[in-house]
This record gives structure tokens, C-alpha cells and sequence, in this order.
């Protein structure tokens, strides 16, 4: 079921070829949903759905589409995907769905997407297209979550909406770094990882 | 006033790429030289400012619950909205698809620059993003609409002009290795938007 | 068939919208009433909330049709007008002049006395913000407060939401020597004279002035039907 060749499909993305921070893809609606691990979860999960079955239906189409309008044939699928999704979302985790607000729409221009289907599905097969979904999938998830946990560590003190930081802390005075639930400290953030990711892999230094 | 407010809102303190995040992939990509940055950032405030209008008046003639009334009263309880993602989108894609045209009729020199990017407009955050925002915003007029809409287009080009400078000036710049390139960027950004954060709490 | 063909490419086209229209259009139908659902929970629960009374996904229903025993819709001058209440969005009214604004009140009844609950609707630093206040039967002390917001800074603005800003309002008053002054949201430790206030949440200067705003505005047309009550 999975050859080396899938292996190296589905494994790829997750460190070697990152989507996010090696690509440089999809880091728009990323960042902004940031400031709490939860919020980033559900985004993750919606993106890494998206992403494997938008995949797997561009790879069975690819033999059909006209090629003159295949850019709008995929945004076509994207948007009835994402639509679906925030649907399902709206009925099914309503406080969720309102701390993502916008966000879930703008899956559709997630660059990730877009780079997937033209640059993988459109010339692979379902099953590897799949797989490269979900590769992809958790590979933004991975830098989404690592980028959430710190903001909501030393932003709020808690993970997962639970707190971590003993009360003692703050009667010592210690006190959260409101710096880092603001929007530029995600940026930051992702630049600190991208240093320490080429540091481990100094061949994709510039 | 209020238009001015907005105007001014929306490049300075709702800054697309500072304060959401929104257009980062050709930011970043297209960011290497100050003339292409120019570019592109026009492209994207020209589709930015067409298209607001554009899905506002679908937002309120065809899509909201209740918007199609001006056709008849039955249609009083017709909820469009769940479409509104696709609608939109197919708007810019029409857009873009004018854009690219003009462009490389009557500039081949920055069609060739721009290369890829142009078409990715389409997908850029920024262009949904505007009309995601102003759909939630609920805007009481079209006019709203399509100042909300130039204004962000306005702010992303300063953003992408401003790290461009930025970067052309820090090429030679003794940066730790792995850091160079993608990280710093990444990070001035950062910077960039606290810098811009001061705006917060604006009013005219 | 040639796959570049003018023929095939609008064939293809028309299918696939018909085909995304249909998909869409089942899936939106379907998971509606359980949105509508959702939406009417949420606000049944902020009600209870302003009464100081907590409750979840599953039982806020049933505990709202204990506490809440009677609602109707008054006019800025403070007599009963048709509506219903439930259904009036303060959205919408906060823009008509207050003379021909449609005011909800949700009258709850806590141990034998009468809370009059009214909504509230303003703007916050990003976006909207809203929510409920709990005025005793004497139509000046505050018993409770619930207030929430689309998108303000999370652990800055966003903190209007929680208990330790709302629970601030219990026992302030809205009338001053008969007057209506509504409560003021002032930075802490600050006063100011003939008037009630609490402390804005730190950080949140422009999301606590909206609140500050949000309570005067949109109290000040309920202003005859509260001194109606003494």
C-alpha cells in the first residue's frame, strides 16, 4: 500500500519540503489563526480535508478537463469543498466556526491548494494524490500548531484554553506577554522556525 | 468623512498584509525588487478596487437572505448566502483574467516580470479577503464598498513597496546564513507591523 | 471528442455547475435548521448569562423557558408595541431614529423577582460588539451583564467577554437624581462625578470605550420605560 515512492510522497512535506516554510505557500490565512491552539486545530483539520479531496477529484478528473479553463474547473471544486466545510463547521462546531470567521473562506485562495492541484494532481494518480493531500495537509498543521502553542503560552499562559502556568508564577510576578497574541508576532514566530529548520538543513540556505 | 475614515482605516490600521495577514505568498515572492513590487501591488489594488463593488452589489441584490425581493416578494425567504465563496471567487477569476489581458497588451516588459504572479492574483488573499471582510462588514452603501476596497488595495501596495526597499537595502546586509532570505523577511515583516500597530485607534 | 473544442469545454462547464449547484444546494438545506439551531442557542444562553446563569449546548433551552417568563417590544416612549421579541435584531434598529426604534425586553423571573433584560449592539475596534444587561425590578440597578464581539484582539479587547469585566456592572446604577447617565468604562482607578463606573479591560482602550458607548446609546431609548418601573 505504500511504496517508497509513496512514502516519499507523503513524508516529504511534513519537514524536507514543507509547504510553509520551505515552498513558501499558504502562510495568508495561516498565521491569522494563530493566537489560540484550538482555533488553529479546526483550521488545520479543514485545510488538510480540503486539501486531500480536492486532490483526489482534480486526479480523477485530470484526464477530462479542458485545459483552456482548468485554473477556474479548481477554483470551482476548491470553493464547493470550502463551502461544504464551513457549512459542516456552522452546524456542527458553531463556537469554532465564529472564532474562524473569515478565515475558513480563505482556504480557497490558500496557495497551498492551488500549488498541490496544478503541480501534483493534475499528473498523478488519486491514491499518491491523496496522499500528497494529506502530506501537505500536516505538514502546514505541524507549523500552524508549533506557531499557536507558543503564542498562546507566553501570550495567555494556557494551552488549549487551559491554563499551564501555575498561579504562584503570577504572585511572583510574573506576568503574559501581551506581544505575542498580537497579529506581527506570528510572523516573527515563523521566522524563528524557518532559522532553526535551515540551520538543520543547510542546504536550502540562500 | 466617513469615507475618509475608512479610507484611511483601511490602508494604515486594517492593513491586509500587517494586521491579517492576507496576500502573503506574492508578498513574499514578488518582494525581491522594488519596480516589480510596484507592479503587482497595482495589479492587486486594481482588481481589489473592481471587484469590491462588483461582489457588493451580488452580496445585496442576489446572495443575502431576503436580497431578492426587488425581483418579486415571493422570493423574500430565498437565502443565498451558502454560494457567496463561489460567487465571489468567479468574480476575481473574471477580473484577473481582464487584468492579464491589458497588462500584456500594453506592457509586455512587466507581463514578463510578473511571470506566474499575475494569474495567481486570482488566488491571492488579499482580492477574497477584501470581499470576505466587506461581506461581514456589512457596508451600508456601494460607495463604502469601493473605498473599503481601494484603500486595502492602497495599503498592500505600500507593505509590498515598503519590504522590497527593505530588502534591496539588507542584500548585502551580514545576516546569519540560515536566516537569510525567507527568515529575516519574515521577521522585518513582523517588525513592520508593529511599527504599523501605532495607527491603532485612529479616528477623523 | 477533442478536449480543446470549444463544444466540449462549454459541455464540460455547464456539467460541472450543475453538478457543484446541486451538491451545494443539498448540503446547504440539509445542515440549515441545525445552524438556525445553533444561532438560537447562542443567543438563548447570552440571555441566561446576563442573569448570571450558566448553561450549555444542551440545556440552555430548557432552562431558558424556566427563567424567562415573559418578553415583549416597547417604543422610546416606553409603551408595549406589537413585535416579538426574540426575532427583532438590535442590529437593525441601532441605525433607525430612536423614536421609531423596536426595543426588546426579556423579562426573567430569579426567586421571585422580575429581571428586565435588554440587548445592546455597537461597534468595537474590528467589528461589532453586543450583548445583554440585566436591569432589577426598580429599572435602575444593574443585576448582570454579558457582552461579546465578532473579532477584537484576542486577551485584549476580546476580554470584555469574560466575567471578571462583566460581573463589574452588578449593582451600578443607570440613573442618577432621575436622570439616565447609563454606566461609564473608565480606565481603572479613574472616576467621574454623578456617575457610575467600571474599569476597562487593560489594553482594550478602544474595545472598552465601544462598550462605554454601546451601553448609553442603546440604553438611552429604554431610558421612559425604565423610570415606568419604579
Amino acid at each position: 500500500m505504500l511504496s517508497e515512492k509513496n512514502k516519499e510522497i507523503f513524508l516529504g512535506p511534513i519537514s524536507k519540503n514543507n509547504p510553509v516554510i520551505v515552498q513558501v505557500l499558504g502562510i495568508c490565512s495561516a498565521l491569522a489563526v494563530t493566537a489560540q491552539m484550538m482555533p488553529a486545530l479546526v483550521m488545520s483539520l479543514s485545510l488538510t480535508a480540503v486539501l486531500a479531496f480536492a486532490n483526489v477529484i482534480i486526479s480523477l478528473m485530470r484526464n477530462i478537463i479542458p485545459n483552456r479553463i482548468r485554473i477556474i474547473v479548481q477554483l470551482v471544486v476548491v470553493a464547493a469543498l470550502v463551502i461544504i466545510v464551513d457549512q459542516v463547521l456552522k452546524a456542527f462546531a458553531f463556537e469554532v466556526s465564529k472564532q474562524l470567521s473569515v478565515f475558513v473562506g480563505l482556504i480557497i485562495t490558500n496557495c497551498i491548494l492551488m500549488g498541490r492541484l496544478e503541480a501534483f494532481a493534475l499528473g498523478n494518480k488519486p491514491w499518491p494524490s491523496f496522499l500528497d493531500g494529506i502530506g501537505n495537509g500536516i505538514g502546514y498543521s505541524v507549523i500552524l500548531l508549533i506557531i499557536a502553542f507558543f503564542r498562546e503560552f507566553f501570550g495567555s499562559g494556557t494551552v488549549f484554553g487551559i491554563q499551564v502556568i501555575p498561579d504562584a508564577f503570577y504572585e511572583w510576578g510574573y506576568a503574559n506577554n501581551g506581544l505575542f497574541i498580537l497579529p506581527p508576532m506570528a510572523l516573527i514566530v515563523a521566522g524563528c522556525i524557518i532559522w532553526i529548520h535551515r540551520i538543520k538543513n543547510p542546504d536550502m540556505q540562500e | 468623512m466617513e469615507y475618509l475614515n475608512l479610507f484611511v482605516k483601511s490602508i494604515f490600521i486594517d492593513n491586509m498584509v500587517f494586521a491579517y495577514f492576507l496576500g502573503m505568498c506574492s508578498y513574499l515572492a514578488v518582494s525581491k525588487n522594488v519596480k516589480t513590487a510596484f507592479g503587482l501591488g497595482l495589479a492587486v489594488t486594481f482588481v481589489l478596487t473592481v471587484t469590491l463593488p462588483v461582489n457588493y452589489l451580488l452580496e445585496t441584490k442576489i446572495l443575502r437572505a431576503g436580497a431578492l425581493t426587488w425581483l418579486s416578494e415571493d422570493f423574500a425567504n430565498v437565502d443565498l448566502s451558502f454560494l457567496s465563496f463561489i460567487m465571489f471567487i468567479a468574480v476575481i477569476a473574471a477580473m484577473v483574467q481582464i487584468v492579464e489581458m491589458v497588462v500584456e497588451k500594453f506592457t509586455p516588459a512587466l507581463y514578463a516580470s510578473l511571470g506566474i504572479f499575475l494569474p495567481l492574483i486570482a488566488v491571492n488573499c488579499a482580492i477574497l479577503g477584501g470581499s470576505l471582510f466587506m461581506q461581514q462588514r456589512d457596508f451600508g452603501n456601494i460607495g463604502l464598498a469601493s473605498i473599503y476596497g481601494f484603500g486595502s488595495g492602497i495599503g498592500w501596495l505600500l507593505a509590498i513597496i515598503g519590504i522590497a526597499a527593505i530588502r534591496e537595502k539588507i542584500s548585502y546586509s551580514d545576516i546569519p546564513k540560515p536566516l537569510k532570505g525567507l527568515g529575516i523577511t519574515f521577521i522585518i515583516t513582523g517588525l513592520m507591523g508593529i511599527a504599523f500597530m501605532s495607527f491603532l485607534g485612529i479616528k477623523l | 471528442m477533442n478536449r480543446n473544442s470549444n463544444t466540449y469545454t462549454v459541455i464540460f462547464a455547464a456539467v460541472m455547475v450543475i453538478v457543484v449547484a446541486a451538491v451545494l444546494a443539498f448540503t446547504a438545506l440539509s445542515l440549515r435548521p441545525i445552524q438556525a439551531k445553533n444561532v438560537e442557542i447562542e443567543k438563548k444562553s447570552q440571555i441566561l448569562r446576563s442573569i448570571n446563569i450558566s448553561s450549555s449546548q444542551k440545556d440552555a433551552e430548557g432552562l431558558y423557558d424556566k427563567y424567562i417568563v415573559e418578553s415583549f417590544v416597547v417604543n422610546a416612549t416606553g409603551e408595549k408595541v406589537q413585535g416579538n421579541a426574540f426575532t427583532i435584531e438590535p442590529k437593525n434598529e441601532i441605525s433607525k431614529p430612536e423614536a421609531s426604534r423596536e426595543l426588546p425586553v426579556f423579562v426573567a423571573d430569579v426567586d421571585g423577582s422580575k429581571k428586565y433584560i435588554l440587548p445592546m449592539y455597537g461597534a468595537g475596534l474590528w467589528g461589532p460588539i453586543w450583548g445583554y444587561i440585566a436591569v432589577d425590578e426598580n429599572g435602575d440597578t444593574v443585576y448582570g451583564a454579558v457582552f461579546d464581539h465578532q473579532g477584537e484582539t484576542a486577551g485584549l479587547g476580546a476580554e470584555i467577554t469574560k466575567a471578571k469585566f462583566a460581573d463589574q456592572f452588578q449593582g451600578k446604577n443607570l440613573f442618577h437624581d432621575g436622570q439616565f447617565v447609563s454606566v461609564a468604562v473608565l480606565k481603572s482607578g479613574q472616576k467621574v462625578a454623578g456617575q457610575d463606573a467600571v474599569d476597562a479591560v487593560s489594553g482594550g482602550t478602544i474595545t472598552s470605550e465601544g462598550v462605554s458607548n454601546m451601553l448609553f446609546d442603546c440604553l438611552k431609548p429604554y431610558q421612559n420605560f425604565l423610570k415606568s418601573l419604579k
